[in-house]
């Protein structure tokens, strides 16, 4: 018998586990709740992290402690009455109940005060910087570039940024920084004399772009893909769709500039919308592609002019990217020798196609991709590079929703088409759907399965030897194991 | 503060491998080293076996718990109180080796995976028991084991067999303290500058190199403290000293030849190798102690000279399994002489292995494959025979 669920729930570090569920939940009640009704022990939900101790953090830590002492001491006080009352056996029973059940209410108690912060404080606060905002873009005399969509978003952003930045005075949103907040925190930092701004827009709930849109008043518009992602925000892919795509219609469809290699955006795309993939940008054609781990070199050219480009971003699916940013800034008036040397610029972002090298080994770190476009774009890199061995790793990706099951299936065989050696998946939810698509696509290496991801990333270097190539996508934090 | 005893968890589907390290040695505290980050993680990650940490404690009582690999348990010095809670396991020899721990419960072996350095484990004697066992066990059987933990014995007989080696003598210890004199004299026709070296010791222990016959004196005396046989032989001249871990049983293959840097010091010793991290081999590519060059800076030719005496000696010697042969090189004249053999390398020498193209978790998964081919080779050979012997008592 197992008993460390039980003694974790009435463990003096109680408090401390649910203040880091709170906050890898980014203090989102639902997502907490969700977290909260699946775990059974919690001394394991720090396990690839721990609470970073922020005063958000602190307080609600100290509320926890506060609570259920109190609670805890009013049980006992009941008991002890009971104990020395006579005919008061009843109080007895009602203190164990209280004693007992001080972890249950206090956990689920923590989310009150924070849902009446949201509501009281945050929302109105949140409503007027967002309402001083929407005035500040609308007067704005500079180029407003949106970039929306269910992956790829902040790499787009980054991009145009430092194509455009080059020669322009650029500002964008930071990171992958995209709610209606840091929009607003973008109109407080602007000078007014920017000649282009960029903002990424995220997926929070349906509705969110259309309200972006209507805030921060785009000229143009990039949409970067549609996948299953973020679902459990979305009841379905088509919702999602329709959220994203209400940026074009906000544009009435002019200057919007789709990714054509997205398959799920094509029922979606419009004769107005200017098309980028890796075949080219509307009348722009890619030619010459060479792809090394060294990065990616193609021609871009039309029938007047021509530009060389090479980044040091891996992979054909950034082959659209690149000459999207290359040709805006065409528009915007760079010549080609600027464009070029910015795209030369361009590097891979930390654990979005990132590789490194590991005693002789090349490591692509592909972590924060979360899409089965991404594991389309990583499997057909890892099957086109040459190597001694080839070695992918995943978990699986999460907020599939209903597509989970059918997306894993997929995934399994895109990797089985990549024909690795070794295919390591963490075990959990997902990986019998992988296997299955493994299965299904011939998958002819081996398969190991890892209960430890973190033990798995820490101990690479044991499992890699010179020559070997290992693309490691998606990974799931503490939130979803 | 001593930690709460581990939990086995047992897969009945998967073999279960017992790594044994530790024991009566002065490389006791390397072993620890080679068998928690070379062997029991890489066993762990390869998902294949149930991974048992078999300790034996400097006392050479034996133990196991699974808490045993954690490298942390050593270096917080809190081994002792932990081994306090828990009770020493006995060893059942049922036909099968059976490790008996607390409460009588009973873990049954089907691969040995030896982890120990020095005496009293890579010396033959640990492999000795494994064969009376007649359990499989990963690396050089007991003879070749032996053999190679006797420096001279090794050299004789690689001599013997027409592999060059520098010149040599040998004693026991007991002989230098009751005739010096006529010790020294069995060794006047040896040139300087000679070293001299514990027989039976690794990791270059109390190894010493002379110019002159005080200097001499002094380092047997030395050497004689930590071994009861000790080895004096000529330096190699314009030495350039290399080092080939070879893996195989039949067929042998090896790694990468390596150079460990010598510089100021003259002798690659415990310190270049395990402490200084290098301080002393400035300038060479980093292995795993951060010493070698990785490949050798030899020309081809005698480069693969150097490969094929270490197979030589492999083969010769009867090793299987792993070890690494040690070889001096006289760069002017391109002579290779074979120097040691080392039957259970430090770390096993995963770092060469890596860029030979081998990762930790594929070299120790051959290794327990090799273990199992040489066992299987083992049953078939007939060790009952039927006589009329005893019928005349």
């Amino acid at each position: 018998m197992n008993f460390r669920p039980l003694s974790s729930l009435y463990s003096f570090r109680l408090p401390v586990a649910l203040t880091y569920m709170l906050q890898s939940s980014e203090y989102q009640a639902k997502d907490y709740l969700r977290w909260l009704a699946r775990t059974r022990d919690f001394s394991r939900v720090q396990h690839r992290r721990h609470l970073e101790r922020t005063s958000k953090a602190r307080l609600i830590e100290a509320f926890l402690y506060l609570g259920m002492g109190l609670e805890l001491l009013i049980g006992i006080a009941l008991i002890i009455y009971g104990i020395i009352t006579p005919g008061a056996s009843w109080s007895i029973e009602i203190g164990a109940a209280v004693a007992i059940a001080y972890p249950f209410v206090w956990a689920y108690l923590v989310v009150i005060p924070l849902e009446l912060g949201r509501l009281l404080f945050v929302e109105p606060n949140q409503a007027r910087a967002v309402s001083v905002a929407e005035d500040i873009f609308a007067k704005h005399s500079g180029t407003i570039i949106a970039v929306a969509g269910s992956y790829g978003k902040t790499s787009m952003k980054e991009l145009l940024k430092t194509v455009l930045g080059s020669r322009k005075v650029v500002a964008a949103t930071s990171a992958n920084h995209n709610v209606a907040i840091e929009h607003a925190k973008l109109a407080g930092r602007l000078s007014g004399k920017e000649d282009i701004l960029i903002i990424e827009y995220g997926e929070g709930a349906p509705g969110d772009v259309a309200a972006f849109a209507q805030n921060t008043h785009p000229d143009m518009a990039v949409i970067t893909g549609l996948a299953p992602a973020h679902l459990n925000k979305y009841p379905s892919l088509e919702a999602a769709a329709r959220d994203i795509m209400s940026l074009s219609g906000y544009l009435h469809d002019k200057g919007v500039f789709v990714n054509g290699d997205s398959e799920a955006l094509k029922p979606y795309i419009k004769p107005a919308h200017t098309l980028y993939g890796h075949s080219g940008v509307g009348e722009w054609k890619v030619s010459q592609v060479k792809v090394s781990l060294q990065g990616t070199s193609f021609k871009l050219s039309n029938d007047k002019q021509e530009l060389n480009l090479s980044s040091k971003l891996l992979g054909r699916h950034q082959i659209g990217p690149l000459s999207l940013s290359a040709i805006l800034g065409v528009k915007f008036g760079l010549k080609v020798p600027d464009i070029e040397s910015a795209i030369a610029n361009t590097e891979p972002y930390e654990h979005r196609m990132q590789p490194y090298e590991l005693d002789g080994a090349w490591i692509i770190d592909d972590t924060y991709n979360g899409n089965i476009d991404g594991i389309r774009a990583g499997t057909e890199l890892l099957g086109e590079l040459p190597a001694k061995r080839k070695i992918y790793v995943t978990p699986g990706l999460v907020d599939q929703g209903k597509e989970t099951k059918a997306v894993h299936l997929q995934a399994g065989k895109l990797i089985a088409a990549a024909k690795p050696d070794i295919v390591v998946l963490m075990k959990n939810s997902a990986t019998g759907s992988i296997s299955e698509g493994l299965k299904e696509g011939g998958f002819k290496g081996e398969l190991k399965l890892i209960d430890d991801p973190l033990d798995f990333y820490n101990h690479l270097d044991r499992l890699v030897a010179k020559g070997d190539l290992v693309l490691m996508q998606n990974d799931w934090t503490d939130n979803y194991a | 503060m001593p930690r709460k005893l581990g939990i086995l968890r047992f897969n009945m589907s998967k073999l279960t491998v017992a790594v044994i390290f530790g024991s009566r040695s002065t490389e006791h505290d390397i072993s620890i080293v080679t068998a928690i980050a070379s062997v029991i993680k890489p066993l762990e990650l390869s998902g294949k076996y149930n991974v048992v940490p078999v300790y034996i404690d400097k006392q050479g009582k034996w133990y196991s718990d699974p808490l045993l690999s954690d490298i942390n348990l050593y270096s917080s010095g809190n081994i002792e109180a932990f081994l306090s809670k828990l009770k020493p396991l006995a060893i059942r020899m049922d036909g099968k080796l059976e490790l008996v721990l607390k409460r009588k419960k009973v873990i049954t072996i089907d691969v040995a995976f030896p982890a120990t350095h020095g005496t009293h484990g890579e010396d033959g004697e640990l492999m000795g028991l494994l064969e009376m066992a007649g359990v499989a066990y990963v690396g050089c059987p007991m003879p070749a084991a032996a053999l190679a933990m006797d420096k001279a014995l090794a050299k004789t007989l690689a001599a013997a067999e027409g592999i060059p080696t520098s010149k040599f003598e040998w004693f026991y210890a007991r002989d230098f303290a009751a005739d010096q004199e006529a010790v020294l004299s069995k060794l006047a026709d040896l040139k300087y500058p000679l070293f001299v070296k514990p027989v039976h010791l690794g990791s270059s222990i109390a190894i010493s190199r002379v110019e002159n016959s005080k200097a001499l004196v002094q380092a047997i005396e030395v050497a004689a403290h930590y071994d009861d046989k000790v080895l004096v032989e000529e330096a190699v001249n314009n030495l350039i000293e290399v080092t080939v871990p070879i893996i195989g049983n039949h067929h042998p293959r090896a790694a990468l030849v390596e150079q460990p840097l010598l510089k100021n010091s003259n002798l690659f010793d415990f310190e270049t190798k395990y402490l200084s991290g290098g301080k002393k081999g400035k300038g060479g590519k980093s292995g795993a102690q951060g010493y070698s060059k990785l490949p050798a800076d030899l020309p081809p030719k005698l480069y693969k000279q150097a490969e094929e005496t270490a197979l030589k000696v492999y083969k010769t010697l009867g090793c299987a399994g792993t070890a690494r042969v040690d070889l001096l090189i006289d760069s002017q004249t391109n002579q290779v002489y074979f120097n040691e053999v080392n039957p259970l390398p430090g770390s096993l020498y995963a770092h060469n292995w890596r860029q030979a193209g081998v990762s930790n978790v594929g070299l120790v998964e051959e290794l327990v494959d090799l273990a199992l081919e040489r066992e299987q080779e083992s049953k078939k050979l007939t060790t009952a025979f039927s006589s009329n012997y005893l019928k005349q008592y």
